[in-house]
């Protein structure tokens, strides 16, 4: 994935780009801010991407940073998130998922958390914990709570399955296709059998989205 | 096998040790057969010299004649203070008349020669004895204590005895000094064999500034251990290289098949092989993940992040994961309960690489059993986790392989996923220096991962 194809997705998605390929640059322009978020390559030439971010850290900068690496290893991953990356994101990836998980990024940002979450009839109470349906207890699962909450949080755009693995299980691997399939349908079946429209939609080869448009 | 301590059968079996105690037996054979010589000529020498005493004894009384015999012979015996000869006269038929040897000796025979006589309670000690025939008929015997030689005989032996001990001990010792520091430099060799054999390959044998023949066969290991390091990073860097090099295209691939598939019409007839090709895409991409995963895990080989993690909080946690897959598949996926019952379940690991290990045994336990199967999954002292399933099992000749980075079980291709769970399951396992052990359930797997090494 190059930087080029970056700059063409994010473009693409509606966002104005602006890209330095040297990591001095990047600090600079970074520093002098701005910006709303920010992708940060792990290797770049005079100045690596962590010594730039937990300089921007240390600097009072709080743009949300997604990192970008070849280095998969999960010491890396907590490295580049220690040092005050937001996000961290293994080469090769889809362009679809970058620019899901900067979205993510922002939101999480802009959104001051908000206890009681509405989507239509529906209302996902952080503070309890619970889902309710016209006022109706869902009566979900710890598990399939945070797993409506993070879609609701997240919704009008694609999640991939691994954004949603990483933001409901905290664990940063590949599950496997199907095992984020058969927890999505059976949070599915428990809002269908309480009366809620499902709201989720699966995307074909990407993952799944919340319709927050009911 | 690393020698736990030094024993007996390791002392014995180094050759210093050997060739010391041969010595040692060599000598004490030599100082035996010396002071055998030594005892044999003394012997000799004061036997001549018995036998002269007597001669000249036998001699002195031959000049008395048969009236006076008696007499000199009375006086002879009350002269010798020293008591160290005696005398006897006997009749013709071998009846006492006088003298200190009043009984005939046994074995000796008159004009014989000298002969040894055992000691008998009435003499000091052994004599030697020899008879003559007085020209009228009559018997002289004439004797001479010989218990000196036997003091000398005793002597010796004591000597050879305490002499052959201290050989013996002192080469004893002088053999454990020898052995132990080849042993001491074996268990140092055997130390490296070891890491060597258990993947760190960048570990050499220690080499002395002797540069003796152990050095010199150390080394030439060593420059093989290199060859095959050298070997071993170059076939893992192609084969990773090449799952990294390919993977970009693929996903390249792949997200120009999904525009594609998002473009065409719903009803249009290209829309189901677009889909197909986005799923075999997957597929190859998955595997791709799994191989760069494994040599990922293999590659970490340090422990920064490791921690404490409770096993039974985090079994709880995967077979939760993993319930909805099991339900779909009509599969019972049981936790055995109590987890805890009084088990140290703790242990130092990466909880992220050992949740994905566990996830990976429940996912394939779920994977190969048939709808209406069961999937158990209990916790052991170790702690030991275990996941029994009933589904086909894997042949015993296949165990080992499906551990392999690039096997799949014969009856796996009907199975989705990258194949290569177990075998990052084994990684894991290296990883943490834990036990994988797959054994036949009847029917079923069951797979053991244990904290620790193998244990006979």
């Amino acid at each position: 994935m190059t930087a080029d194809e970056i700059v063409a997705e994010l473009t693409a998605h509606g966002f104005e780009v602006e890209r330095v390929a040297d990591g001095r640059e990047g600090l600079l322009l970074a520093a002098t801010g701005g910006f709303d978020a920010i992708t940060l390559d792990r290797m770049l030439p005079s100045m690596d991407g962590l010594a730039i971010i937990t300089v921007l850290r240390g600097a009072g900068i709080e743009t949300p940073v997604l990192m970008i690496s070849a280095l998969s290893d999960v010491d890396e991953r907590v490295k580049g998130l220690r040092a005050g990356g937001d996000d961290y994101l293994t080469k090769p990836f889809a362009s679809e998922e970058m620019s899901a998980r900067l979205e993510v990024l922002l939101r999480r940002r802009g959104a001051p958390p908000d206890p009681v979450l509405r989507v239509g009839e529906l209302e996902i109470d952080n503070a309890r914990h619970e889902a309710r349906h016209r006022g109706a207890d869902l009566r979900l699962m710890p598990t399939e709570f945070k797993l409506l909450d993070y879609l609701a949080r997240n919704p009008n755009q694609t999640l991939s399955r691994t954004m949603i693995f990483e933001a409901v299980w905290g664990y940063h691997y590949d599950p496997g296709t199907n095992l984020i399939d058969v927890h999505i349908a059976r949070l599915r079946r428990k809002m269908e059998a309480a009366g809620a429209r499902s709201l989720i939609e699966t995307v074909r080869g990407a993952g799944y989205l919340f319709h927050a448009t009911a | 096998m690393r020698l736990p301590d030094l024993r007996a059968p390791d002392l014995w079996r180094t050759t210093a040790f050997r060739l010391t105690s041969l010595y040692g037996v060599v000598l004490v054979l030599g100082l035996a057969a010396l002071l055998a010589l030594i005892y044999a000529q003394t012997a000799t020498l004061m036997s001549q010299r018995v036998d002269r005493a007597i001669e000249a004894g036998i001699a002195d009384l031959r000049q008395a004649d048969a009236e006076h015999l008696p007499a000199r012979i009375q006086q002879d015996v009350a002269g010798d203070v020293r008591r160290m000869n005696y005398f006897g006269l006997f009749s013709a038929d071998g009846v006492w008349i006088t003298g200190n040897i009043d009984h005939w000796p046994a074995g000796v025979v008159a004009d014989g020669p000298a002969t040894d006589v055992a000691a008998e309670r009435r003499y000091g000690g052994d004599l030697r004895v020899r008879a003559v025939r007085l020209p009228w008929g009559e018997q002289l015997l004439v004797g001479r204590d010989i218990s000196q030689l036997a003091g000398v005989r005793a002597i010796l032996l004591q000597a050879m005895l305490i002499s052959g001990a201290l050989i013996l001990v002192l080469g004893l010792i002088a053999g454990t000094m020898l052995s132990l520091r080849p042993l001491h430099r074996l268990q140092a060799l055997q130390d490296a064999s070891q890491r060597i054999t258990h993947g760190d390959l960048t570990a050499r044998l220690p080499i002395s500034p002797r540069r003796d023949e152990i050095d010199m066969l150390a080394s030439t290991v060593n420059a093989m251990i290199s060859e095959i390091e050298r070997l071993v990073a170059d076939a893992k860097s192609v084969g990773d290289t090449l799952a990294h090099d390919l993977r970009t295209p693929l996903t390249r691939l792949r997200a120009l098949l999904y525009r594609v598939q998002e473009e065409v019409e719903p009803d249009d007839r290209h829309r189901a092989m677009i889909e197909r090709a986005v799923t075999e895409v997957d597929i190859l991409l998955s595997r791709f993940r799994a191989l760069l995963r494994i040599a990922e895990i293999e590659l970490q080989a340090r422990r920064s992040g490791f921690q404490s993690v409770d096993l039974a909080a985090l079994l709880r946690q995967a077979a939760e994961l993993y319930e909805p897959l099991a339900e779909e598949g009509g599969v019972t996926l049981l936790l055995a309960e109590p987890l805890y019952d009084g088990l140290e379940t703790t242990l130092e690991a990466d909880p992220e690489l050992l949740f994905e290990a566990v996830s990976n045994l429940i996912d394939n336990a779920i994977k190969f059993t048939p709808s209406g199967g069961i999937v158990s999954l209990a916790l052991y002292p170790g702690p030991a986790l275990v996941v029994v399933d009933n589904g086909s099992g894997i042949p015993e000749s296949e165990r080992e392989l499906v551990l392999n980075r690039f096997h799949r079980g014969a009856n796996a291709t009907v199975v989705p996923g990258s194949g290569l769970g177990l075998a990052v399951v084994a990684a894991v396992a290296r990883l943490h220096g834990f036990t994988l052990d797959l054994a036949d359930a009847e029917p079923g797997l069951r797979a053991t991962l244990r904290a620790g090494p193998k244990t006979a």
